[in-house]
């Protein structure tokens, strides 16, 4: 752990990957971490990352250079990790390490996410279900090529606040499923039975952690945090067994509130529960009730991925205040500042709703099949230059669209051309037809 | 309908309140300090503020109070009224006089209650520094200290100054199995213990551990201090 008086490797300090055939120097010093410290580094003309781990650690981590072997040897799940690529030694020294691909300057932690301002990143709902949605593809294909993180948490994750990407660092804890972990994980992330020690990090382990994760981007705050947690004067040993390990229990655990939110004290968090889309709250909900309890019930991948990427376009916010919530969901006034919502347009698309909010990208993963891809985009909403209120959608594929509005002839949108949009209205991208609807009005649920 | 004005206002974090993490620093003013022990104690702690002020920083969950008590023949608080981290600076404290540790240990004490500590309270983190033998009834002092629920609940780090100084003291006041006094027979070292001992406490709530319970992650990372080398030996 961080502290030991361990020496720095000055600048210039030359390394060699384990075979001697590569030859790297050290540019700098970058930061310095528990296990060791990270320099900048050339190898062969490229700028990497290079991890070079305390003495002291490679002496208690056994199985570190088998670890990081097996890694360096199956290559990145995919390009979100930050994944070593190879291994290296410096003539004389009894340690190793690593190099990885550098992570740029736009990077921001997932904790600037709830940082005090000025540190924290502002990201709206939709930015955030986008991260989410990157993170669970991230996760889907490390856990799919038999490997586990084993330390999900905030410390290790980056995203990048314009382009949404995200960026996993940290991954010499990555293990193959079923070999003896490293470390139990990180407080407050861990799952229970790691709380109970009653297993080690494992890929259903992960997913918990992993849920715990999506509940903090989403709502800055943790699922098991409510009343019980409030009761607590000292969150001692003991309360953290309790709350996180023997006895926990979600928020907003719809069957049991003994650990609900308190008035006055979690207000913000119940305002934006009630305003996200339902089928993000039932995952949520299945996650931190039966899933806490039983580990093969826990909410995978696949199911986060298409949640997130639908829950990313059925958000509206309101004209006044900026509040958002689910398109569909039809509040007469705002969760947040109480002001009258005018009935939400949105497109009912196969694969999800479409909120149809000026500068609203149109996805063509909500239209047919593919995987999510923010990026390519088949059409946008524009608001009206000069009248207020009125929107359209403007045609950004190459085809030409039917449209069908209420009360009139068949007509055509040709590429690049907007129509207005009124409850109504069909359109018919290609094969698929999707219908303009109006959010039906009514007091937005209870918890 | 038009898109929202700020981004996202609703996630208003900032009226939910943190729990708080309270460190008190306890520090021997005491004339044995005097010369450069106080000088490099004074140099540790400006060194620290920076340090202390990161770690709370990537610690966002919860906020981060400060309070600094001095004792020589008397105790007196430096700040009493615990001041936000990142509004913290340093002022130099002088040595002279006894080592009234017990008496500190009393002013401490007093100040362990709902009314300085109000709301969700993380254990408090209680860093003690001192060189000397305690000159007054320290176990009194310290018995009253351990029975108070914060004190007992705290993580209690300690840093023995110099080679000649009272570990067993200071083991009575740390009262857990595995966790040592500190023990800081030169400038750097200190300088090195100082900042460890009041950011690490700060940094465990946010670390990956394979430890059972914080204490023993500390008493853990202790054992891999490795001794700076140095000729001037206190
Ligand atoms: N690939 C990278 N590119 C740029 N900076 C990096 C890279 N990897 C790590 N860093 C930075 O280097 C510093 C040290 O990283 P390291 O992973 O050793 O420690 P840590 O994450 O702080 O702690 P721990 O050892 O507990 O994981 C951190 O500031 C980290 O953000
Ligand atoms: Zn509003």
């Amino acid at each position: 752990m961080a502290g030991p008086n361990q020496k720095k490797l000055p600048d210039g300090t030359r390394f060699s990957n384990l075979g001697g055939v590569r030859h790297g120097v050290i540019d700098g010093f970058i930061g310095q971490g528990g296990q060791g410290a990270v320099y900048a580094a050339s190898l062969e003309g490229g700028h990497f990352a290079l991890k070079w781990y305390h003495d002291s650690y490679i002496d208690l981590d056994t199985g570190l250079k088998q670890r990081l072997t097996h890694a360096v040897h199956r290559g990145a799940p995919n390009q979100s990790f930050l994944w070593p690529l190879e291994l290296v030694e410096i003539a004389g020294q009894k340690s190793f390490g690593y190099v990885m691909p550098v992570r740029s300057g736009d990077y921001h932690g997932m904790r600037d996410l709830i940082a005090r301002p000025p540190d924290r990143v502002e990201l709206t709902l939709p930015q955030r279900f986008i991260i989410c949605c990157k993170l669970s593809e991230a996760f889907l294909q490390l856990h799919a090529a038999g490997l586990c993180y084993q330390d999900i948490n905030f410390g290790n994750i980056f995203f990048n606040p314009t382009t949404l990407d995200i960026l996993i660092c940290d991954n010499d804890n990555v293990n193959v499923e079923g070999a003896d972990a490293s470390i139990y994980g990180t407080r407050k992330f861990m799952a229970p039975e790691v709380v109970r020690r009653e297993t080690l990090p494992n890929t259903k382990t992960d997913l918990f952690s992993m849920s715990v994760l999506f509940f903090y981007v989403v709502m800055g705050w943790h699922p098991l945090d409510g009343k019980r947690e409030a009761d607590f004067s000292i969150l001692n040993s003991e309360a953290e067994m309790s709350l996180y390990g023997t006895e926990p229990l979600f928020l907003f655990d719809p069957e049991n509130t003994a650990n609900g939110p308190v008035d006055g004290l979690h207000d913000p968090l119940v305002t934006r529960w009630r305003n996200l889309p339902s089928d993000l709250k039932s995952l949520f909900t299945r996650a931190f009730t039966t899933g806490l309890t039983d580990p093969n019930k826990r909410v995978l991948e696949r199911q986060w991925r298409s949640a997130f990427t639908r829950a990313a376009h059925a958000m509206a916010a309101c004209g006044h205040c900026g509040g958002e919530y689910a398109v569909a969901a039809g509040a007469a006034s705002c969760g947040y500042c109480g002001a009258a919502l005018e009935p939400a347009l949105y497109l009912d698309c196969p694969r999800g709703l479409f909120a149809l909010t000026p500068g609203h990208g149109l996805p063509q993963h909500l239209l047919g099949g593919g995987s999510p891809n923010f990026k390519t985009l088949v059409g946008v909403v524009e608001g009206h230059p000069s009248k207020p209120g009125v929107i359209g959608l403007r045609n950004l594929s190459d085809d030409n669209w039917k449209v069908e509005l209420p009360g009139r002839a068949p007509g055509l949108l040709p590429p690049g051309k907007t129509i207005g949009l009124m409850a109504g209205s069909t359109f018919h991208f290609g094969k698929t037809q999707v219908s303009v609807r109006e959010a039906q009005a009514k007091e937005v649920a209870a918890v | 309908m038009t898109t929202p004005k700020k981004a996202a206002p609703n996630l208003d974090t900032l009226a939910l309140t943190r729990r708080q993490l309270h460190v008190i620093i306890i520090l021997d003013c005491s004339g044995s300090m005097a010369g450069d022990r106080i000088a490099s104690l004074n140099y540790a702690l400006r060194s620290s503020v920076p340090e202390l002020k990161e770690v709370a920083r990537e610690n966002p969950e919860i906020e981060v109070l400060v309070r600094v008590l001095s004792f020589s023949s008397t105790a007196d608080w430096l700040i009493e009224t615990p001041v936000p981290v990142g509004e913290w600076s340093w002022q130099d404290v002088a040595a002279g006089g006894d080592t009234h540790l017990g008496d500190a240990l009393d002013a401490v004490e007093a100040s362990l209650n709902a009314d300085v500590m109000p709301g969700r309270q993380l254990p408090p983190v209680i860093v003690l520094a001192s060189d000397g033998y305690p000159s007054d009834d320290f176990e009194a002092g310290l018995q009253r200290f351990l029975a108070n629920d914060f004190a007992k609940a705290a993580v209690r780090m300690a840093i023995a100054i110099g080679g000649d100084a009272d570990l067993e003291v200071l083991q009575m006041f740390i009262n857990h199995a595995s966790l040592r006094p500190l023990r800081a027979n030169n400038a750097p070292d200190l300088v090195e213990f100082i900042k460890w001992a009041t950011t690490a406490p700060v940094k465990a709530a946010s670390q990956p551990t394979g430890a059972d319970d914080p204490q023993s992650a500390l008493a853990g990372q202790l054992e891999q201090f490795s001794a700076e080398d140095t000729d001037i030996v206190w």
